[in-house]
């Protein structure tokens, strides 16, 4: 019987190749979308798994609230980790993780390294195997580093680098440190990433600042809510004459709440800020990316169903007969059934090759490093087969259970009535369209609003702008050498300085605490970036006296403080006895990227910290020979330093990667809807056009017109993606406001858009449908007739 | 064998029924060889189709070798075609996806036959039919004829007590027809299988051995 089936299940599938390619190619589509975010997840949900302390592990964080607002951060100082281990029997070890930033010599060389800081027991507590090296002791000299396989190869060209030597910058000298271990890459599902690890060395006692992070061991028996019960009695102790003077001094009114964190969750954590972690994730996304292959698979599926019941209807007479010679019912169903799982096996299989073969491209797109092997096991191979096993369940037990109902006396004698409600096939292909019109429709405001981030006026000119760092607590000499090195070339039109970025710091104004972004320059920031004043005027400019008793302001810090001439007036910095005049206002500018509203602004000249980035505009005509100037006079001014420049625009642009991600990954769901959607409509419009084969044929007898027929062929279709894409408004209006919403600064949702995503989706609905509706109406109606 | 006892078939067509069949009683004996006629529309192939229990009558009584089955389920009655029944078509109705072989063999595979029998039995029929040559052809590669004998073939293949056939000639030339025809009189002859066929030619009719005439559903001889 099996043998029966299997043969009348292929020649059906060779008979009918259009219709099976159709379906086949469908559903290997969405089971490759399904089969990637499969993987996506398990590697989203193996993140750290592979610690085998992974269940005692803790992060310390800690939570920062006052009346107005609280603030939960990922990290924590330097005396927290010894002070807990101190307190409490429970906690087993600490280990404290900096990221920080050094200067290595190779070769002749000064390159920028990322590095970390990290307690001697790193190695031990947390499961990064070393190659070579003793996991308890490779950090305990205070001169030791370790590096991963890729960065020996970096810098020795071998991972047999144990001893040997690097020199590490600090100031204007060199001090060596020796390799004592060599650590295993870091798995790309671990928060905690390294390329080389120094020993931690802050003897900082400040509690009330945070910036590291602090990983607890805790007993096997201990309870971590338990345990972080007890915390905030230790730093009240502790810290109680710093917590005394920050509340004399500096008008301290927040409360600090110590926790611990189970480490599993540090990954996909949203509560807590964690800059700190290298790889953080969000679960939003796993959840946006499987709906949106769910999405693509159940249009696949209904194309499946909506095919195999319009195609069921040639297939009428062979159940009929079936029936007549005494086949049961139950025995169609399983005939049905088995040919639906036939094909789906087929997709099945093309998906898994699909999966290898995309997943390069999908690992850009997401942000991932997958890999197939890596992540196999029973469990994914237990997921794949649940996939497989309820799509061809879902696609095929409807069409097998209505099929193996047919009357056999209609099916033998062509009465079937199949052309009239048929509501089932109707709404099926109107909630396709509604998932496709939808994603147009998100793919159309994406893009919008990507193009709105990414051309929106800053407020200044970021263009032929190159940035260059000249790092923290460069002397002022060598930067002004470096500046008047760079005046002697014409390609070069000004020259700025800033501190990179800006802190937020507060001060009183009015007598009022504000809070602002607090940024220091020079006299050619403004002009560099051509930022216009709005009041006033600029900082330093005939009045040496600026650097240290004047400032600029912004005019959202204006408003904030309801100022409206702030020009003389103060701004007391009472934390550091210091007050400064405001001698200008600066009309409001974007100095962070545009997912962030304007916050005040207040900008120095005080040479106390100097500057860490030169600003350069060059000439526009002339990039080429500006940026190698650049190179050589920064060598010659800094031998010491890594060079690295960047464009003031392109770094810019760099702010709106995960946008431009979604935007990729959204267009490219947008693309595989509507095309799978389409093809199934390709394959029902051949359907329902054999089977009018014969009322065609008579109308053209009659006299129809070529046009008549080929729009009463493809009205029906055209009225459900018409109900499609009104079903689809409210949906996608709704989604695509809320992520909108997200933006202080986007696009308002015209009814344009709606329009064009529509016409797109009518369009495209009427050339699918005329390929077929076209020849259907050009055939000769003597053929079509002569068939009855 | 057969015993219809004052049947009535009629469709609702809007508030009125209309009459297909009306108080047919007729019984028929193992063995006969009987032909149904009547002109079009006079219910000849509706009264087939409730004798093969391919449709039930809205009044009477149905006894089917002796046994009531004017209500079964339609699992029982597929039970019934299956081990006790086989139907004949017009338009011979063979599943063109399969081969002649592979047609005859499907209602073995229904009864559950293992390989072995079913493949003595179809090889017992092909070789009746002398259509051994043509086991492998599908339906569409036959002449009307051929594709009628494989139709016969597959009826009979499970040892029927009756045979149901609706215009078995009506797509055929007279010489294809001869052929059938005879045929069906040996398989009455020979094998003591009762035949039912619904006809339009008084020639064919003549081959059975009695004549049930309807007429705007009602039995006139």
């Amino acid at each position: 019987m099996l043998q029966h089936y299997f043969k009348i299940m292929f020649r059906n599938l060779a008979k009918t190749k259009l219709y099976s390619t159709i379906n086949i190619a469908g559903l290997a589509l969405g089971l490759t979308c399904c089969m990637l975010i499969v993987l996506y997840n398990k590697d989203e949900v193996s993140f750290d798994q592979f610690h085998a302390n992974k269940n005692q592990l803790h992060r310390l964080v800690t939570t920062m609230s006052n009346e107005k607002e609280t603030r939960k951060m990922g990290i924590s100082n330097a005396p927290s980790g010894p002070a807990f281990k101190e307190g409490l029997a429970e906690v087993e070890a600490f280990v404290r993780v900096q990221n920080d930033y050094s200067n290595v010599k190779k070769g002749t060389e000064v390159i920028g390294q990322e590095v970390i800081n990290a307690d001697s027991n790193f190695f031990a507590v947390f499961t990064f195997p070393l190659l070579a090296g003793n996991p308890a002791s490779v950090l305990k000299e205070p001169n030791s580093v370790v590096l991963t396989e890729e960065t020996a190869i970096k810098y020795f060209g071998t991972t047999d680098a144990i001893g040997k030597l690097l020199e590490f910058k600090l100031q204007d000298s060199f001090i060596t440190k020796t390799v004592t271990g060599i650590a295993r890459n870091v798995p790309q599902n671990s928060s905690i990433k390294f390329n080389m690890v120094l020993p931690f060395n802050d003897n900082s006692n400040e509690w009330i600042n945070f910036y590291l992070s602090t990983y607890i061991l805790l007993n096997k028996n201990a309870n971590y809510q338990a345990v972080a019960a007890k915390l905030d009695n230790i730093y009240l102790a502790k810290a109680k004459d710093e917590i005394k003077m920050a509340r004399e001094k500096y008008n301290f009114t927040d409360n600090v709440h110590y926790s611990l964190q189970p480490f599993m969750q540090v990954h996909l954590d949203t509560a807590f800020s964690s800059e700190a972690v290298q790889s953080k994730s969000k679960p939003i996304y796993s959840y946006i990316l499987s709906a949106i292959a769910l999405f693509i698979l159940l249009i696949a599926c209904i194309n499946f169903i909506n095919l195999k019941l319009a195609h069921s209807l040639q297939r009428a007479k062979e159940i009929g007969v079936r029936k007549v010679i005494g086949g049961q019912r139950r025995q169609l169903i399983w005939q049905f059934l088995g040919e639906s799982f036939l094909l789906s096996s087929l997709a099945f299989i093309l998906a898994i090759i699909l999966t290898l073969l995309v997943l390069p491209v999908f690992n850009t797109l997401a942000n991932k490093q997958l890999s197939f092997i890596a992540l196999l096991d029973s469990k994914l191979i237990l997921a794949y087969i649940l996939l497989f096993f309820t799509t061809s369940m879902v696609a095929g037990f409807y069409p097998a259970f209505v099929v193996s109902g047919f009357n056999p006396l209609q099916s033998i004698y062509n009465r079937h009535r199949f052309t009239g409600k048929n509501y089932l096939t109707k709404g099926l292909v109107i909630f396709q369209f509604s998932l496709a019109t939808f994603l147009i429709i998100t793919t159309v405001l994406v893009y919008a609003q990507f193009d709105f981030l990414t051309h929106k006026s800053l407020g200044y000119n970021d263009s032929n702008v190159v940035l260059v760092d000249v790092g923290r607590g460069t002397a002022a000499e060598k930067i002004n050498r470096f500046k008047s090195e760079l005046a002697q070339q014409p390609a070069i039109k000004l020259v700025a300085g800033s501190n990179s970025g800006f802190n937020v710091t507060i001060a009183k104004a009015e007598g009022k605490e504000i809070e602002f972004a607090y940024k220091r320059m020079d006299e050619k920031y403004l002009k560099t970036l051509e930022i216009p004043l709005v009041k006033g005027r600029n900082l330093l400019e005939g009045f040496p006296g600026d650097s240290t008793q004047s400032a600029i302001i912004n005019e959202t810090f204006a408003k904030q403080v309801g100022w409206n001439d702030p020009i003389g007036k103060q701004v007391d910095f009472f934390w550091d006895n210091r007050k400064v005049t405001i001698v200008g206002v600066v009309k409001d500018y974007h100095f962070e990227a545009l997912q962030t509203k304007i916050t005040p602004m207040l900008l120095v000249a005080h040479p106390k910290y100097g500057i860490g980035q030169m600003l350069i505009k060059v000439d526009s005509n002339n990039t080429a020979t500006a940026v190698k100037f650049i190179e050589s006079s920064f060598k010659k001014s800094f031998p010491l330093q890594p060079y690295s420049y960047a464009f003031m625009d392109v770094e810019n642009k760099n702010n709106y990667k995960e946008e431009a991600k979604w935007k990729e990954i959204i267009s490219f769901a947008a693309f595989l809807s509507i095309f799978i959607s389409c093809i199934g409509l390709f394959g029902l419009s051949i359907l329902s056009t054999e089977k009018r084969t014969k009322e065609i044929g008579i109308r053209k007898v009659l006299g129809a017109s070529v046009q008549s027929v080929v729009s009463l062929l493809s009205s029906n279709f055209l009225q459900l993606v018409m109900v499609a894409f009104v079903i689809a408004i409210p949906f996608a209006w709704y989604a695509n406001d809320l992520w909108l919403k997200n933006f202080p600064y986007r696009i308002g949702i015209s009814w344009q858009v709606f329009v064009t995503a529509g016409l797109c989706m009518m369009l495209l609905a009427f050339v699918t449908i005329s390929f077929q509706s076209i020849r259907a109406a050009l055939m000769n109606p003597v053929k079509s007739l002569k068939a009855e | 064998m057969i015993q219809l006892k004052k049947s009535y078939k009629y469709y609702n067509t809007g508030s009125r029924k209309a009459y297909v069949l009306s108080d047919i009683s007729l019984d028929i004996a193992a063995g006969e060889f009987v032909s149904i006629m009547g002109p079009s529309g006079s219910g000849k192939s509706t009264l087939l189709h409730i004798l093969g229990l391919l449709e039930e009558p809205n009044d009477g009584e149905y006894l089917f070798l002796g046994e009531n089955v004017s209500h079964l389920t339609e699992k029982k009655r597929t039970e019934l075609r299956r081990n006790q029944i086989g139907f004949v078509f017009q338009a011979y109705h063979l599943i063109d996806e399969l081969t002649v072989y592979e047609n005859i063999e499907t209602p073995l595979l229904y009864k559950g036959l293992n390989s072995s029998e079913r493949k003595s039995r179809v090889a017992e029929l092909l070789d009746k039919f002398n259509i051994v040559g043509r086991k492998d052809l599908f339906p569409s590669q036959l002449s009307g004829g051929q594709q009628q004998l494989v139709g016969i073939a597959r009826a009979i293949a499970g040892n029927p007590k009756v045979i149901f056939a609706d215009e078995p000639t009506g797509n055929l030339h007279s010489e294809q027809a001869t052929e059938i025809m005879e045929l069906f009189k040996k398989l009455n002859e020979q094998e003591k299988v009762t035949i039912v066929q619904v006809t339009h030619s008084e020639h064919n009719a003549t081959y059975g051995n009695r004549i049930i005439r309807l007429k705007d559903g009602l039995v006139v001889q």
